[in-house]
Formats: structure tokens, C-alpha cells, sequence
């Protein structure tokens, strides 16, 4: 190919797309690379996208995305082998704040986007490397193929092999990362309003920690799509060593766990997968996010918060490409260069969206969230203390007694400490 | 397929579509390291069970099942992985996600 593009982005995820779309739109020749068959069929994720950054980026969404259900009620649970404690958050307003959604299908519907604006997406193409010249990124190489573009957009996600392969990002360690499983499993639209009870169009987003993990760092998920549910986990790489069962058996232990298993009876398995998250956020970042000819965003950046609870990377993902598209179309304007100085442009940009604003009052998340005693021995008391506090038998039960009786292994000590670091961390 | 069993991980893994490649994507470079590693880490933590115990302390790789998560050349402790994305769009085809 001798063609030469205005921007080759290397991924064809929520991040890259985004960026194309808003390339192509003011009339840039923009090249999406991508391995998978199409867009959408190599992406996993947990289950629901915060809609704040469709509302300004694809107004039309309302109408036109695969949304499977808006998330009405929040669950957090804290689980052991016998005992579950949950904390369940609903509302009334009839706010729509984030959707269930199958990741396929929605990358899918990007892309859409992002071809109607013009851009041009390559599938089943693996980018191997970046092509250099005098220390400037001026293409990619895919194959025995060489094509070139004035600036190129690492989009490629978290397990970035192209970034490391031109010495851009250093390797992967494991304490950057956490892997995901999950299993989607068909019930049915009635079933699932009856057994989560909800209406047609609303959905639940439920984490689950403690047993789930097998106490172990991480923690698991359930989301409810239209006929199908999604039921997976999340293990922190950097504690894999204290993972007892293979991670495929940990996340069946999960749906066999009697107060799971009742809301999946007749259930069919449709699909089965796993994914790297990174965890870190900023953390986890390449030591810049732009140089010589090229730049990065979505996971590939680090770009995803991480709060325990709450899992954001779809909607950073999304608008750090917004945001590196608005910086090349302000440089292709003014005719300049894609250097390191022009495209410091890029950076100073993010400081002023969400993602940097967010991602650095986050930054520490991972200190707390790091801590094994919050999946181990908090999941392990508080289901012990409501247990022996509930259960009445005729002698005295006094909060304070019954907290010592049933804290384990937790000092009062730790226990400050630990809230300490929840509370400046998260 | 019933969900309230166990169920192997290679029947999980037929619920996909494939179109897997014949030629492996990933390999074990160095077997040596695999002998000399104690925890071996990718046994528990490949979400797909493509690595399996063999004899005297050696590991089998197959990748079919692979899911092209990357968790084994991350945590790999003896860099003894040669990791690629299967070319050509080969591979699993994820429906859902
Ligand atoms: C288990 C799990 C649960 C999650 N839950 C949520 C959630 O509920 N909500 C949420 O908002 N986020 C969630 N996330 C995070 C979310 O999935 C990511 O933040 C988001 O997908 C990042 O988008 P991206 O475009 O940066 O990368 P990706 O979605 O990873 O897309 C990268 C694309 O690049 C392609 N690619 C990679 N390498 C190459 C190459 N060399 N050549 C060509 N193409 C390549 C890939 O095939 C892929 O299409 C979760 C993640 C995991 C793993
Ligand atoms: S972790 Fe690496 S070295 Fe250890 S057994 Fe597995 S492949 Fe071999
Ligand atoms: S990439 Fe993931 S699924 Fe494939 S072999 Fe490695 S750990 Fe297993």
C-alpha cells in the first residue's frame, strides 16, 4: 500500500474508534487497524458503560446503541462460603446514568460511526510494530505490509504488545494488571425481571467480594443484560500466587455458590472469556502518553478507574480518543508537525477533561484496594457479626461483644488503619 | 447447557465461536525454565487451561480454547513465553464480550 494517511489509529476499541470518527468527521484520511475479524469481536468487558460521554459525543446514542438495559439498582455484596451480606442502592429518578451493554455489540456500533464519518477500518490485520525513521513514528507494520501516516494513535489496549515492541511502554507486570473471566448465560427477559426484580429496561450492576475471589484480591461481577446475564471475576495478577483453584474453576465455585445458583437454574452458557484489566490507572501508564509521531489512549494509556466498586475504562476510553482527535485536528490545521513539543498539546488537554481530573484524585486507589485483609478478613467478619448477631438463642448478643467475638484476626488497629486508607485513597 | 453443574472448561469453551488457526500462536520458547519454575503461575491463572502439567515438572501448551488475553506472558516468571495475536483475525470470536 503507498497511500499515506493523516492518522492510522492501531485498534479498533471503544478508544480508537472514537478517535476515528471524530478525525474522519472534519474531513482527515484516518486508517483504523484492527486484528479481529471486525470491531467488536476480540473486546471483553464486565457489563455496563457510563453514558456522561455519550450524552456530548454521540447525542443520538438514546436511539440508535445497543443498550441492553439502564442500571437501576447497584448491589454490593460481601460473600463467604455459607453467609452473604449486601448492600443494595435503587432509585426512583428515572435518571439514565449508565446501561448494560455487550461489548461486541457496542464496538461494533462504533465503528459503524466511525465508517460512516469516512474513516476507513482494516480488520484481521495485527499491527507488529511501529515503523520509526530518525526516532518519529511514521507508520505501522502488519505482516510484510508498511503503511505510513503523519501521526499514529496507539488505541490497542491493555495488552499492549506493539507499544512494548518499540520500546514505548516498558513489559507488563503483574501488579499492573488483574485478568477477567466471565461467563454470559441466557435466561430470559421474564426470568430475569422476576428473579432480580425489575422492570423490562432495568438493569442491575452487583460486585461481589470475599468468596467469589476465594479472598483473594479482585472481585466479581453480575450484570443484567435484556435475556442474558453476565457472571465473572476479576483477579489481582500482582496476588496470583495465593490463588488456590485455576481462575476457570474459581469463577464456577462463584456460579455454583448456593445464593448464585438459585438466580441462574435453567440457564445456557453462551460464551465464556477472559481479558486483562489494567488497575493501576496512571500507575499503569506508558512513561509518556505522546511523542514523536505518535500517541496513546484508552487502556493502552492506563486510562481506566479503578474504585473497587465501580469499574470505568469504556467512557475514558472514549473520551481520551475525543480528546486526541480534537489535538490532531487543532495541529493539522494550523499545517504544523506532529513532534513531541505539538502534541504536548494532547497532554495538557487530558488535564483538562475528566480523565486526568479523575484519574489522578484517584491515583492511590490501588494502595488501599491492594490491601488482601479488605477480601479476606472485612468479607470473612461482617457476615460472622450479623451471623452471630441475628442469631438469637437467649443469651445476651451486645454490639461490642459480639464484634469481638466474631472480628478474627482484625485488630482494632488494623481496622483504623485500613479505614484510614480507604478514606484519603478512594 | 445447564448451568447448575460443573462444567469442564473445554465444554465452556465449545459455547464460543472459533475459527482457531493451525498454526500455534503462542509457544513455549525454553521448556528448561518450565522444569526449574515452582509456582508456575500459568497453570492457575490462564483463564482457558491451555497450560497443563506434564512429566517431571514440565508444562503442555495447546492453544486451542486460547482467549488472546495475554495473562501468561504477564505472569510468566521466566520470560519462557513467545507470545503473538494469532494472525489474520483467527482465533475466538467473541459475540457478547
Ligand atoms: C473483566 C473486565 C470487566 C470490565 N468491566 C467494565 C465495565 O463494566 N465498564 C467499563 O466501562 N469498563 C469495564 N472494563 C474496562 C473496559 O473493557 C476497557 O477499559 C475498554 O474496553 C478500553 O477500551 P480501549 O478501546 O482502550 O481498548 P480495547 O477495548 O481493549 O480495544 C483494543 C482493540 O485493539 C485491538 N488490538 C490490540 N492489539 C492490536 C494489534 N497489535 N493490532 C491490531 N489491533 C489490535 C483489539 O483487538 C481491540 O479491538 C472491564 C474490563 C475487563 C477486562
Ligand atoms: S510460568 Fe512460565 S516458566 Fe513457569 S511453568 Fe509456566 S510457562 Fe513455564
Ligand atoms: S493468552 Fe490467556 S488464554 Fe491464551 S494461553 Fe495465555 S493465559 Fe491462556
Amino acid at each position: 500500500m503507498s497511500i499515506k494517511f493523516d492518522a492510522i489509529i492501531v485498534g479498533a476499541g471503544p478508544a480508537g474508534l472514537t478517535a476515528a470518527q471524530r478525525l474522519a468527521s472534519k474531513g482527515l484520511k484516518v486508517l483504523v487497524v484492527e486484528r479481529g475479524r471486525k470491531p467488536g469481536s476480540k473486546n471483553v468487558y464486565g457489563g455496563r458503560i457510563y453514558a456522561h460521554v455519550l450524552d456530548k459525543l454521540y447525542p443520538e446514542y438514546v436511539k440508535e446503541a445497543p443498550v441492553e438495559r439502564w442500571v437501576r439498582k447497584e448491589r454490593i455484596s460481601f460473600l463467604t462460603e455459607d453467609s452473604g451480606t449486601t448492600i443494595e442502592f435503587e432509585t426512583n429518578n428515572v435518571e439514565h446514568k449508565s446501561f448494560t451493554a455487550s461489548l461486541s455489540d457496542f464496538t461494533e456500533w462504533l465503528g459503524k460511526k466511525a465508517e460512516a464519518a469516512g474513516a476507513v477500518i482494516i480488520s484481521e490485520s495485527p499491527v507488529d510494530s511501529l515503523v520509526v525513521k530518525e526516532g518519529t513514528v511514521v507508520g505501522i507494520r502488519s505482516g510484510n505490509d508498511e503503511v505510513y501516516g503523519d501521526v499514529v494513535i496507539s488505541a490497542e489496549g491493555i495488552n499492549r504488545l506493539v507499544l512494548e515492541r518499540s520500546g514505548l511502554a516498558p513489559k507488563l507486570e503483574p501488579q499492573m494488571v488483574g485478568v477477567g473471566v466471565k461467563e454470559v448465560i441466557k435466561l430470559g427477559r421474564k426470568v430475569i425481571n422476576d428473579r432480580f426484580n425489575v422492570d423490562d429496561d432495568e438493569g442491575v450492576a452487583w460486585a461481589i467480594a470475599g468468596f467469589s475471589t476465594h479472598y483473594v484480591p479482585g472481585g466479581a461481577f453480575i450484570y443484567t443484560n435484556k435475556d442474558e446475564i453476565t457472571l465473572g471475576l476479576v483477579i489481582y495478577l500482582g496476588h496470583g500466587s495465593k490463588v488456590d483453584v485455576p481462575v476457570y474453576d474459581m469463577v464456577e465455585e462463584f456460579r455454583l455458590h448456593p445464593f448464585i445458583n438459585r438466580l441462574i437454574k435453567d440457564g445456557q452458557l453462551l460464551e465464556y472469556s477472559g481479558h486483562l484489566t489494567p488497575i493501576m490507572g496512571l500507575n499503569a501508564s506508558p512513561p509518556s502518553l505522546y511523542g514523536n509521531g505518535y500517541l496513546v489512549v484508552g487502556d493502552a494509556a492506563g486510562f481506566l478507574l479503578h474504585g473497587g466498586i465501580i469499574i470505568r475504562g469504556v467512557d475514558f476510553a472514549i473520551e481520551s480518543g475525543r480528546v486526541a482527535a480534537d489535538a490532531i485536528i487543532k495541529i493539522h490545521e494550523e499545517g504544523g508537525k506532529y513532534d513531541g513539543s505539538s502534541l504536548s498539546l494532547y497532554g495538557n488537554m487530558l488535564e483538562e477533561s475528566f480523565v486526568m481530573k479523575e484519574l489522578r484524585a484517584f491515583r492511590n486507589a490501588h494502595r488501599a484496594l491492594d490491601e488482601p485483609r479488605l477480601y479476606n478478613d472485612y468479607a470473612k467478619f461482617i457476615n460472622a457479626f450479623l451471623k452471630r448477631y441475628f442469631d438469637v438463642d437467649g443469651t445476651p448478643r451486645k454490639i461490642f461483644s459480639t464484634f469481638k467475638e466474631t472480628k478474627g484476626n482484625l485488630t482494632i488497629l488494623d481496622m483504623m488503619r485500613d479505614m484510614t486508607k480507604v478514606v484519603t485513597n478512594l | 447447557m445447564s448451568m447448575e453443574r460443573k462444567i469442564p472448561i473445554e465444554e465452556r469453551l465449545n459455547s464460543n465461536a472459533w475459527d482457531v488457526d493451525e498454526r500455534p500462536h503462542i509457544r513455549i520458547k525454553d521448556p528448561d525454565q518450565c522444569r526449574k519454575c515452582d509456582s508456575k503461575p500459568c497453570l492457575y491463572l490462564c483463564p482457558a487451561r491451555c497450560y497443563t502439567p506434564g512429566s517431571n515438572g514440565t508444562v503442555l501448551f495447546s492453544h486451542e480454547g486460547c482467549v488472546e488475553c495475554g495473562t501468561c506472558r504477564v505472569v510468566c516468571p521466566n520470560d519462557a513465553i513467545e507470545w503473538n495475536y494469532p494472525r489474520s483475525g483467527y482465533g475466538v470470536q467473541f459475540r457478547f464480550g
